[in-house]
Parts: structure tokens; sequence; C-alpha cells
């Protein structure tokens, strides 16, 4: 069985970065290992500590920094996660000062709200109705 | 105060979902039949059971679901019970219990739908989680 293990947000500054995911949106750090000039630098959730981790990815590849700003001008989300309360959740993060760019709305079966990530992305959150 | 204006992201949004073919009380109807999953998964469902609590056929229930949620009803149901019975099985509870506690009636069925959803048998799965404790 092929599996998912680790999918890759594109970053400016991954400690900043890693504050942002971790204290933040609440996610674990799992990996950070030395790599030349930066780190392989991943996270989890909390409640699947062994599933899937998102890499925290240096941006040091132009064409790749175009396309991150192309999709950030157009507001459109580079990955999603899956949230229990969307509501709370946005609350929780409005407290925080975290910016969103849609506030939660209906979408067919979901509901979604998009963040800003301060890493240069916007990142969706969407809960299954 | 002017509210933002909407990025092209949320643009497209509402211009897919408004061309799309559910009614608004289609996706209620569906739902309803989720929180029914949800609510009895442990027990014996049926899939006229929840084709009466969507207020639909068989048939419609069945391809609606599918087309809103990307998998069937009973695939829904199964990944459900599998998640339950993980929970359950990472607690140390038997493998018989399991199974049972998670509305299956056959060890057999249980096991290969276990192995279908996680890679591994359920004696495997309890046994590295076990020792992933140790």
């Amino acid at each position: 069985m092929i599996k998912i293990s680790v999918t890759s947000i594109p970053v400016e500054d991954q400690e900043k970065a890693l504050d942002f995911y971790t204290r933040v949106l609440g996610f674990i750090k799992k990996h950070e290992i030395p790599l030349g000039e930066h780190k392989w630098l991943t996270v989890v959730s909390p409640q699947e500590q062994s599933g899937v981790e998102l890499l925290l990815e240096p941006m040091a590849f132009e064409p790749a920094r175009l396309y991150q700003q192309s999709l950030k001008e157009a507001g459109i989300p580079w990955t999603s996660f899956a949230v229990d309360d969307l509501e709370g959740q946005y609350q929780r993060l409005c407290d925080l000062g975290v910016e969103f760019s849609i506030a939660p709305r209906e979408a067919g079966s979901v509901k979604i709200a998009v963040l800003d990530n301060t890493c240069g992305n916007y990142i969706q959150l969407m809960q299954e109705l | 105060m002017p509210s933002k204006p909407k990025t092209f992201y949320e643009m497209e949004l509402e211009r897919v979902y408004q061309k799309t073919s559910f009614r608004p009380e289609h996706y209620l109807q569906i739902r309803q039949s989720k929180a029914f999953m949800k609510k009895y998964h442990t027990e014996r469902i049926e899939l006229n059971d929840l084709a009466a609590v969507a207020f639909m056929s068989k048939f419609h229930y069945v391809r609606t679901f599918q087309r809103m949620y990307g998998l069937t009803p009973r695939h829904y149901l199964r990944d459900l019970r599998i998640a339950k019975a993980k929970t359950l099985l990472r607690q140390g509870i038997s493998i018989t219990q399991t199974c049972f506690d998670v509305g299956y009636e056959s060890l057999p069925t249980f096991s290969t739908a276990f192995k279908k959803c996680t890679g591994l048998t359920p004696r495997a799965y309890q046994k590295r989680h076990q020792s992933n404790l140790e």
C-alpha cells in the first residue's frame, strides 16, 4: 500500500514558519535535521503524530517563488487542513491575530475559511458538513 | 467600514457553487444520513435505513452521496468504523471485542476491512502500537 507520508509548503523563513505552525496553528515539531543552510523541518497534527508530515520547505527556487506569489495574489490557498469545528478555530485564530481572506462560509458539502500563514501562503481550513 | 474586496479564489468559488447541480435541501438530506451513521455506526445499519433518513430512493441516495463526498455511504461507514476500531485497539481492547463494538458481525470481514484501510491486520496494528508505547 502506498501512503502519503510527507507533503510540503514553501516558506520564506523556516523559524518564523515553525513558530506559526506550532504556537498558532497547534501542530507539533517532528523532525528538525540540518541540511546545508536550511533544515529538513516537519510538523504533524497532535492527533496524528505518526500521520502525514508537513514539510516547511525553504523557498530557494526562483520559479517556485513566482508561483507562490501568483497564488497568493489570486487568494488561492496552497493547501487545506481539516478541522472539526471551523467557527471555533476561526474565533481562536482571530484572537491570536491571524488574518483571514475568507471568513467561514459554506461551499457545498463543506464549510471553509482561508487564512494567511504569514509565510507567503494562504491556507484553507475545511470542515466537512 | 468597507469590506475587503473578494479575491479571485472567492469569486471562483461562488461561480462554481452557483452552477452546482445539487439543490440546497439535498445537502441537508445527505448530511442527515451522515449524522445518522456517526451516531449509529456501532450498530447494524442497512442501506434502506440510510436512504430513508435522507428521504431518497436507494439508487438516488448512493449516487448523490458519492457525488457530494467522493465515496459511497458504505465506504464512509466502513471508514467511521475502522477509525473507531483503531482507537479501541490502541486502548488494548481485544480484537474480537473491537470487531463487535464497531458494528461488524464477522471477524474475517472486520479483519479484511481493517487491513484494506490501514495496510495492517488488527493484530499487527495493536502489536505495533504496543511496541511504540514501550
